[in-house]
Parts: C-alpha cells; sequence; structure tokens
C-alpha cells in the first residue's frame, strides 16, 4: 500500500489532540527519548546496482539484515547520505513478500536525514530479514566537459560512495555500476574492482564500518536524451456527456553538454549514426482508448507525429520543430479524449469518482520538474474528496468557465516537483453530483433562443414609420 | 472497487449525431414557421399566443439540438 495522505480539513479535533499531547508528554519522553540506533542490527550481506544508462540514477539495494541481539526488533533505521549529488526523488523499501515498508522521518542526534523504517514482521534474535531499497535520484549526472560540439560524444560525471551508507556494521558487500556505453575514461579503483563491457563490478568488500564513505567517480560516455521537463501542466476536464479531456502544456530542456559553436544542418542530415546526444524524437505512451489527438505549439500545428496503436496502449512519436541540443529548449500542447467509463465511476452511495493519473508518461526514464495538475469538475459538484498516491501540494481552488458555463465550474489544483517514472500513480476524487444538472446547458441555449424570438416578436409590434398611415378612418 | 459501476453518459455518444440531425430539424422547421408567420401575419390576424407556442417549440428544440451538435463535433460540454 502506498502512503495515502488524506486532504481533509479537521480544525475541532485538533485542538483536543493538542491538550491530550500535552498531558502525554512527560509520559512519552520517559518512554522513547531521542531514537538510538540499534547496535545489534547487522547488514549480513548487500548488494547494490547502480543503474547509470540514462539521464537518471537509479540505486537498488538489496540488504540482508540480521539481528544479532537478543530482542526481537520492529524497525531500523536510514540515513540519508550527506554530499550524496543530485535531487531524490523517489525511495521505496520492499521486503521479501514484496510489501512496502513504512518510512517515517526521525530525529536522531548528531544525524541529518534520518528516517525509521518500520519492518512488517518484527525480527527475531538471531534471524534475517532481506529488504529491497530503491531510489531514484535527479540531476545526478553532471556532463563534463559541460560544451561540447556537434560531432563530439557527450561524457557525463557521476558522483557516488564505493560502500553503502549505512549506520549499522556491514559484514559483505558488492556493487555493480551499469554503463550505457563500453566507453568509460576513468573510474574509482578501490581494490577489488573490475570491468566487464559496459558493467563496473566494485568488491566483494568486508567488516565495513557504519558511516563508512569513500567517494566513487565514473566518468563515462552518455549519450541518452538528457532531457527534462522543465513545466508540465496537466488539465483534466471532466463531462457528465461521456468525455473525460486531457491537455498538456509541456515545456522541455536539454540538460546534457551545451552544444559549442554552431549548429550545422548539413552535418546533421549527414550523421546517420542513431547514437547521439541531440534528441531528435522521442514516445510519448497514451492510454488505448485516447482519440482526438493533436499536438501543436504557440506557432499551430506540428505535423512531424505519429501515431502507433498498440494493443494496450497508444504510442504517439513525437517529433520537436528542431532537434534539441544541450541548453535547447521547446514547448508544445498535446491533448486527446477519453471516453469517460474509463476513469470515472459511479459509487453505491451515489458519489461519483474520477480514478486518473496524477502525470502521465513523457518519454522513458523522464523527469519532471515541476507538475501542475488541474482538474476541471463538472458543474455544480459538492463535497469533494481527495486522495493522493504520495504527498502533493494542494493549491486553492479556481473557477473555470468552459463553454456555456454561465456559473463557473471547480477547478482542483495540486503541485507537486521533482517527479520520475515511479510517479505515475492514480488519484481520486470523488464527489456529488445531480444529474438533471446535465439539463443545465441546453436550457441555457433553449432561453437565449427563446429571448430572440421574443424580441421579434416586440419588434414586429413597435411602428417605426414617420408619417401616419393613409388610411386612419378605420 | 468491484461495487463500483463505470460511469457511462446517459445517452449513448453513437447516437449524438443522429439526435443533431432529428432535434436540430424539428427547431429549424418551427423556427422557419415562426419567421414566416411573423412576415406573412397582418396586425389583425397576428395571435400572440400562436407565436408564443410556436417560438418556444422552436427554441426547445434548437437548444437541444445545438448542445448535441456541439458534444457530436467534439466539444463536450
Amino acid at each position: 500500500m502506498p502512503p495515502h495522505s488524506h486532504h481533509k480539513e479537521s480544525v475541532g479535533g485538533l485542538g483536543k489532540m493538542v491538550k491530550i499531547l500535552l498531558t502525554l508528554l512527560p509520559i512519552l519522553t520517559v518512554v522513547s527519548c531521542s531514537p538510538i540506533i540499534n547496535p545489534n542490527i547487522v547488514n549480513k550481506h548487500v548488494e547494490r546496482i547502480i543503474d547509470l544508462t540514462s539521464q537518471l540514477v537509479k540505486i537498488t539495494s538489496t540488504i540482508t539484515l540480521e539481528n544479532t541481539g537478543k530482542e526481537s526488533v520492529n524497525n531500523f533505521h536510514l540515513i540519508f547520505e550527506p554530499g550524496q549529488g543530485g535531487n531524490l526523488s523517489y525511495r521505496i523499501l520492499k521486503d521479501t513478500a514484496k510489501d512496502e515498508l513504512r518510512v517515517t522521518p526521525v530525529k536522531i542526534e548528531n544525524y541529518k536525514d534520518t528516517f525509521n523504517v518500520k519492518l512488517n514482521q518484527p525480527l527475531n534474535s538471531g534471524k534475517t530479514t532481506t529488504i529491497t531499497l530503491e531510489y531514484i535520484f535527479t540531476n545526478a549526472l553532471v556532463p563534463y566537459p559541460s560544451s561540447i560540439t556537434q560531432k563530439e560524444r557527450q561524457l557525463v560525471r557521476y558522483f557516488g560512495n564505493v560502500y553503502f551508507y549505512s549506520p549499522y556494521k556491514t559484514v559483505k558487500q558488492s556493487s555493480s555500476i551499469i554503463l550505457s556505453s563500453r566507453n568509460i575514461e576513468s573510474y574509482t579503483k578501490v581494490k577489488p574492482v573490475s570491468v566487464s563491457d559496459s558493467t563496473i563490478n566494485y568488491g566483494p568488500y568486508s567488516e565495513i564500518k557504519p558511516f563508512t564513505t569513500e567517494s566513487l567517480v565514473v566518468h563515462y560516455e552518455n549519450n541518452s536524451p538528457f532531457l527534462r521537463v522543465t513545466k508540465l501542466d496537466r488539465l483534466i476536464e471532466i463531462s457528465h456527456w461521456g468525455n473525460i479531456a486531457v491537455q498538456e502544456d509541456i515545456e522541455i530542456l536539454h540538460t546534457g553538454a551545451k552544444l559549442q559553436g554552431p549548429f550545422s544542418r548539413y552535418d546533421y542530415q549527414r550523421d546517420t549514426s542513431s547514437n547521439h546526444h541531440s534528441i531528435k524524437s522521442y514516445k510519448t505512451i497514451l492510454p488505448a482508448a485516447a482519440h482526438s489527438i493533436y499536438y501543436r505549439d504557440s506557432n499551430g500545428n506540428i505535423s512531424t507525429s505519429q501515431v502507433r496503436a498498440r494493443k494496450d496502449w497508444i504510442e504517439l512519436e513525437l517529433r520537436p520543430r528542431f532537434p534539441l541540443f544541450g541548453g535547447w529548449k521547446s514547448s508544445y500542447t498535446l491533448g486527446y479524449s477519453i471516453p469517460s467509463y474509463q476513469y470515472l465511476y459511479k459509487m453505491p452511495s451515489g458519489s461519483y469518482m474520477l480514478r486518473m493519473r496524477l502525470l502521465d508518461h513523457v518519454f522513458d526514464d523522464m523527469h519532471v520538474d515541476q507538475l501542475e495538475t488541474n482538474v476541471v469538475l463538472p458543474l455544480g459538484v459538492t463535497n469533494v474528496q481527495l486522495k493522493f498516491p504520495y504527498s502533493v501540494d494542494r493549491l486553492s481552488d479556481d473557477i473555470a468557465h468552459k463553454y456555456l458555463d454561465s456559473v463557473g465550474r471547480q477547478v482542483i489544483r495540486l503541485k507537486k516537483s521533482n517527479l520520475v517514472e515511479q510517479h505515475i500513480q492514480d488519484l481520486d476524487i470523488v464527489y456529488d453530483w445531480q444529474p438533471f444538472l446535465l439539463f443545465h446547458k441546453p436550457i441555457l441555449i433553449a432561453i437565449c433562443l427563446y429571448a430572440l424570438f421574443l424580441l421579434v416578436i416586440v419588434y414586429v409590434r413597435l411602428d417605426f414609420s414617420i408619417h401616419k398611415p393613409e388610411n386612419k378612418k378605420d | 472497487m468491484e461495487s463500483m459501476l463505470r460511469y457511462v453518459s446517459p445517452v449513448n455518444p453513437s447516437i449524438y449525431p443522429h439526435l443533431t440531425l432529428i432535434l436540430l430539424g424539428i427547431g429549424i422547421f418551427f423556427t422557419a414557421w415562426f419567421f414566416v408567420y411573423e412576415v406573412t401575419s397582418t396586425k389583425k390576424s397576428r395571435s400572440l399566443k400562436k407565436e408564443l407556442a410556436v417560438s418556444l417549440v422552436a427554441s426547445i428544440f434548437s437548444g437541444f439540438g445545438i448542445l448535441f451538435l456541439l458534444l457530436s463535433v467534439g466539444i463536450y460540454v
């Protein structure tokens, strides 16, 4: 279960809670003063896979925890490595049963960015358990040199730690770094280390003390697209006439090595190798039922796109108006419609529920800097409730006037920064709505037309003639 | 999740164009009748009741007709 955060105002209960907490405070401080790192927990075996094949840094660690103490353990601590490059975008911990573990921030003296991880089953004395820890970092790969010419290959540097950073002793550990090419300029050598094809293997290292760091630098060729969505405005519009319209305003930026010198279209056309740092096109995946797709920018329709219907999705190949080089930007609008039965449900209680992705796919291994999702609810909704898959900022509601909206429609505005593909998760919006409101718009049109007819009826009864009628007898 | 029904439009979207044709056809017929009546009738023969009745029918049918026209061209209001 992903950690849900409900947005419900509960002002009344808050005061009571504070009161109870205040009375409990002395007791609480005695029972659990600042948590201490349990010295009896040992990382028996750690295996790290650092995936550097894309613009993102994906670190997957498989940790075998052992409880060497006498008492069973319910939780363990996770400390975020100081000086880790890039921004952490996504983190997930799973146990052997693939169930997610709850992570809560906790304060431990002398350490920053500490988290408490609750185990689903207590770890008994002398037993081991395996935990998978996955981190995804953005902005962690630095182009070096920072600017290159059109023909050059893009080289990047990764900064990390040779050892697995942990508050516990690690008995045995090894790491492998997967690169996007065989072309490695340099890498930190801490024996034993070996290179095979495009993978660097570090370790096995044994008996590593807690909090050990040893800087690791890998300088290698990475021509995968370094494309960042700097701004993504997603607009979802519900119509109870059976349609959900989606529109995405996207701003993209190539964050790889900047282009040095001029751009030659001639050289560009001649260079047929697919392995190039510039971005020619990319693929966006849309829901299988999407139709009426449009792709345009401020100049109008962009004709260089192609729609391919796959079995379970629609693949859209988008080609920007110009190839993107380091530091170059582009922006466009992508929109489509989906039949309402795909995402809109009627609940037994009579409420309606929209279950739709808060963020959708833009391209593989994407990195979205700023996301703003706006949901335009139908006319006259009441009792709106939201459920988020992860913590999201809710901005103040807006009022939208769409076609034939004499009364504004409520807009839910949500914001989040630093997202990756793993954030493509469902958002639930539950609301009450009356079906007779469907008649609002046709009756509105009818009233306007009737007013015109009445104007005509009045007009024909008016007399605009200047002189009196000739036969005034009758 | 199982007890939730997928929401479909009360009117099947595939018949929107047909509804447009029928409703807007009736609406235009009554509109034409109204204007023909306005032009041909004289002050004496004009009946307010008839004018109001015909224009009411015309505006209701045209109103729904225009709505389904918008829906069938993809403007989901």
